[in-house]
């Protein structure tokens, strides 16, 4: 197997005096989505935003195709092909649909290819050409993801971090959200690196999973085995049995096996 | 089996003596125990009122001398108020690991006719429900907490606040009642029971009398440092007999005072935060002691450092000296005490253990280099030796150490080698055999004796030194006998590994199966740049096998070749107390590791190619 696309190892970062994460490893390869489970606080944010530049890491690397990228600017970092899609999705609200996609593009020459690209993010989003004039500010929160997801592609970055695509969404929104990530992956060849609380949705696009938990990871491996172990089905799905009286409120000590 | 009289203080039984002790200490702190992150106190007076409601509620709903009750809960101090309970209404108590699954506690409960139950909470509540049906012999189980269980309508099951209304009723029409029970009470009369974690098939019931009991609180305070200003951390589980006869036994005697830790993850943080007088602990919380310390020291500053090299050679130096009874030097009390003031004072305040006199170990074998380390920095551990069937059998006498040896066995007390090289033993405190198994009795007491199942030997000062247990001990293809625990207390000793199994009966060469200690050993990967994600992928880091190896090679220098471990691998599974392979004190289980890990062993010892 060829190296992958994006390595991080043994990744520490603070928040100040706070140790946000504690030693994190993780690979994606060409072509993948990896899907990153865990909690709220449990580190996922910050790893994305590690792995970015937004957030300098205090030790470990960050190798995109084998280079060192931790600790440097985002811009930098960006133009070295990742694209970052944030939490809440963080689109410019005085801008228009069509300027913040454009914004997407801010580091690229090739008018051309450009353009072509900005006919496959409408492509995908028909309805962001609908209100490509209108200002973002008043799009729904399903259409500003889109808008996020659609600048995202417009930088056409070798690895898309996605932060939790699904917050705030109804469950229908989810789906489509989630189908159009998976086209991207599938048609464009994207290489997606997914944060999600929504394991389910999470796991059943991706190829393999991690769980982090506390700032450390505590299992991975393939999303099709993580949707069957037992804890991931407790903790994440919320499937449990039900316990002898029907009705259980204890929990099963974690094990992440 | 003996008739001589056992007493304490004029009472031969548990119950005349709490009766006794806590009229006199009254409202005196007995034990402490956290309500939402608050410690509560709980004075003599409430502990013995508490017990007398729950004895008298249980004798309301027919409780007869002898029958028994199970308590089945981590430590917490109802576990203590209803086993003291039980013995004051007549009953016999009997503890049940809270770790335990349905199949075991379906035996426990089954095999001596367990009348009545009591549970901490819902989860355990639920292990019973599952088996209810096969347990027409439970009459009642009580609930420790009862949240979460409002909306539960079961004819047997009620909280343990309907238990106390029914005593405080009962005791009414009723007074005296238990001061007569008591009375009527003989030291012979069975006590507890006491179900030893079986390494094979299922657990033993052994059988223990008043007059067990109070022998074992004959011990302190002359050999067991442990009288009424202590302050004790109740954390090993109260089923475990070195438990129950430290945070029961020994505190309703001597009047220590009892501290319940919050759960078993936080030991570490109960310690500092109360830094008991007193402590016990088994081997494994010891090595964690030391490994936290040598990891802060790795990585302290150049000056901390120094200052702890330097400190420790003026502390081996001066426990060396102790060890061989030599006197120590104005020079040396001078230098110790500096090093005390500057470093080891420090130390011992990390770990919570800087108003320790006195501390002990035991429940496993110790190795002898952990105990000079603590020597040197100012802790003299003493290693008690025991088991359920005895007690507390030798312990180590003040100021005399004998590193490798658990002491002389204690007054009252003879121990013996046999032919076979087995430890024997026999007291006036040794327990009555095992419930209903006539058999396994015969076995473990011939002619008065108890058999330990442990090899050993005497030196001329009468101190006994364990060399492993009988089964235990490995003869190699070639006819070497080989004991395997001197190597595993040894590999134990390195902070990276938590626990390891040697193997190689009727094999060419030892190999052995190492439990990494998880917290330490991704620390090492930590700082040097090991990347891993889970254990699994840990455990498989050349760099940590690597690692390893360099450990489990230096611990090969100091044995000689056929003693020495050719091949290694590591149990990849994070184990937990839940797990077969572990023992309820965290122990790997010898027969059980090798069989399930089969495999792995197999592929050590399979040829190679070429």
């Amino acid at each position: 197997m060829s190296a992958p696309l994006l390595e991080m190892r043994n990744i520490e970062t603070y928040y100040g005096p706070i140790m946000a994460i504690r030693g994190v490893s993780l690979d994606v390869n060409e072509g993948e989505i990896v899907a990153v489970l865990g909690a709220n606080g449990a580190g996922k944010t910050t790893l994305l935003k590690t792995a970015s530049g937004a957030l300098n890491s205090n030790k470990g690397q960050v190798l995109l195709d084998g280079e060192e990228i931790q600790c440097r600017d985002p811009d930098w970092v960006a133009r070295k092909g990742i694209a970052h899609v944030p939490e809440g999705r963080e689109v410019f609200p005085v801008l228009t649909v069509a300027e913040n996609l454009a914004m997407g593009a801010f580091n690229r020459n090739d008018k051309d290819a450009v353009a072509n690209d900005l006919e496959t993010v409408y492509g995908y989003f028909p309805i962001l050409r609908e209100l490509s004039e209108q200002m973002a500010a008043y799009l729904s929160g399903g259409q500003q993801q889109m808008l996020a997801i659609g600048r995202g592609f417009m930088a056409r970055p070798r690895l898309l971090l996605l932060d939790e695509p699904s917050l705030g969404l109804s469950p229908v929104l989810v789906q489509e959200i989630f189908g159009i990530i998976v086209r991207l992956n599938r048609e464009q060849g994207l290489t997606i690196l997914l944060v999600e609380q929504n394991a389910n949705v999470a796991l059943q696009v991706s190829s393999r999973g991690y769980v982090m938990e506390a700032g450390g990871m505590v299992m991975d491996g393939p999303s099709d085995k993580l949707l069957e172990s037992e804890d991931i089905k407790e903790f994440y799905l919320g499937k449990k049995e039900e316990g002898i009286r029907g009705r259980r409120r204890w929990k099963k000590r974690k094990t992440w096996r | 089996m003996t008739t001589n009289s056992v007493m304490q203080d004029g009472c031969d039984t548990l119950p005349k003596l709490f009766l006794k002790k806590t009229a006199e200490r009254g409202n005196r702190v007995a034990m402490r125990e956290k309500d939402f992150g608050i410690w509560q106190s709980y004075t003599w007076n409430d502990y013995r009122a508490r017990a007398c409601e729950i004895a008298y509620g249980l004798l309301s709903l027919g409780l007869q001398r002898g029958d028994v009750v199970s308590i089945q809960s981590e430590d917490c101090r109802e576990w203590l108020w209803a086993d003291i309970g039980t013995l004051l209404a007549g009953g016999v108590a009997n503890g049940i690991y809270p770790t335990y699954q349905s199949r075991q506690i379906e035996h426990m409960l089954l095999d001596s006719s367990c009348r009545f139950l009591f549970v901490e909470d819902d989860e355990q509540l639920d292990k019973f429900l599952e088996i209810e049906d096969a347990l027409p012999n439970i009459e009642k189980v009580f609930v420790f907490d009862w949240q979460g269980l409002r909306e539960l309508e079961h004819d047997k099951v009620a909280p343990i606040g309907d238990l106390y209304e029914l005593g405080i009723q009962f005791a009414k029409g009723n007074n005296g009642l238990i001061e007569k029970i008591a009375a009527q009470g003989s030291g012979d009369d069975l006590a507890a029971l006491v179900y030893t974690s079986g390494t094979t098939g299922m657990p033993k019931g052994a059988m223990l009398s008043h007059r067990y009991i109070i022998f074992q609180t004959l011990l302190a305070p002359e050999f067991v440092r442990l009288n009424e200003d202590d302050e004790i951390l109740t954390y090993l589980p109260l089923c475990h007999i070195a438990e129950r006869i430290f945070s029961g036994w020994l505190p309703i005697a001597h009047g220590a005072t009892i501290n319940f830790a919050e759960s078993p993850e936080t030991i570490a943080q109960n310690l500092r935060e109360l830094s008991p007088t007193y402590v016990f602990a088994v081997p494994r919380v010891w090595e964690k002691f030391y490994s936290r310390i040598t990891t802060a020291m790795s990585e302290a500053t150049w000056i901390g450092q120094q200052s702890y090299k330097i400190a420790l050679s003026i502390g081996m130096r001066r426990a060396d000296k102790l060890i061989a009874g030599q006197r120590l030097s104005r020079l040396d009390r001078l230098c110790y005490s500096i090093a005390d003031r500057l470093v080891f004072r420090n130390i011992k305040k990390v770990l919570g253990i800087e108003r320790a006199h006195s501390a002990a170990s035991g429940a496993a074998p110790i190795s002898p280099s952990l105990l000079r380390w603590f020597l040197a920095i100012g802790l003299a551990i003493d290693e008690l030796w025991g088991q359920t069937e005895l007690g507390i059998v030798t312990t180590c006498r003040k100021g005399v150490f004998r590193f490798g040896t658990v002491g002389p066995a204690l007054p009252g007390t003879e121990v013996r080698i046999a032919e076979s090289g087995e430890i024997i033993s026999r007291s006036d405190g040794q327990f009555d055999g095992y419930l209903n198994l006539p058999e396994k009795t015969a076995e473990t007491i011939v002619d008065g004796w108890v058999h330990t199942g442990d090899v050993g030997e005497l030196d001329e000062e009468g101190n006994l030194s364990i060399t492993d247990r009988l089964k235990d001990i490995i003869i190699t293809a070639g006819g070497k006998n080989v004991t395997p625990s001197v190597m595993e207390n040894e590999l134990k000793f390195s902070p990276f590994i938590s626990d390891a199994v040697v193997i190689g009966d009727r094999r060419k060469f030892l190999t052995c199966l190492i439990m990494i200690d998880q917290e330490n050993v991704e620390h090492y990967a930590q700082t040097h740049s090991v990347p891993f994600t889970d254990f699994r992928s840990l455990c498989a880091r050349p760099e940590i096998v690597d690692m390893i190896g360099g450990e489990v090679a230096r611990v090969n220098s100091d044995f000689s070749s056929v003693e020495q471990v050719k091949k290694f691998r590591l149990i990849d599974v994070l184990l937990t107390a839940e797990d077969d392979e572990l023992t309820p004190t965290m122990k790997l289980k010898r027969s059980y590791v090798s069989e399930k890990y089969n495999n792995l062993i197999e592929s050590m010892y399979a040829r190679q190619a070429g």
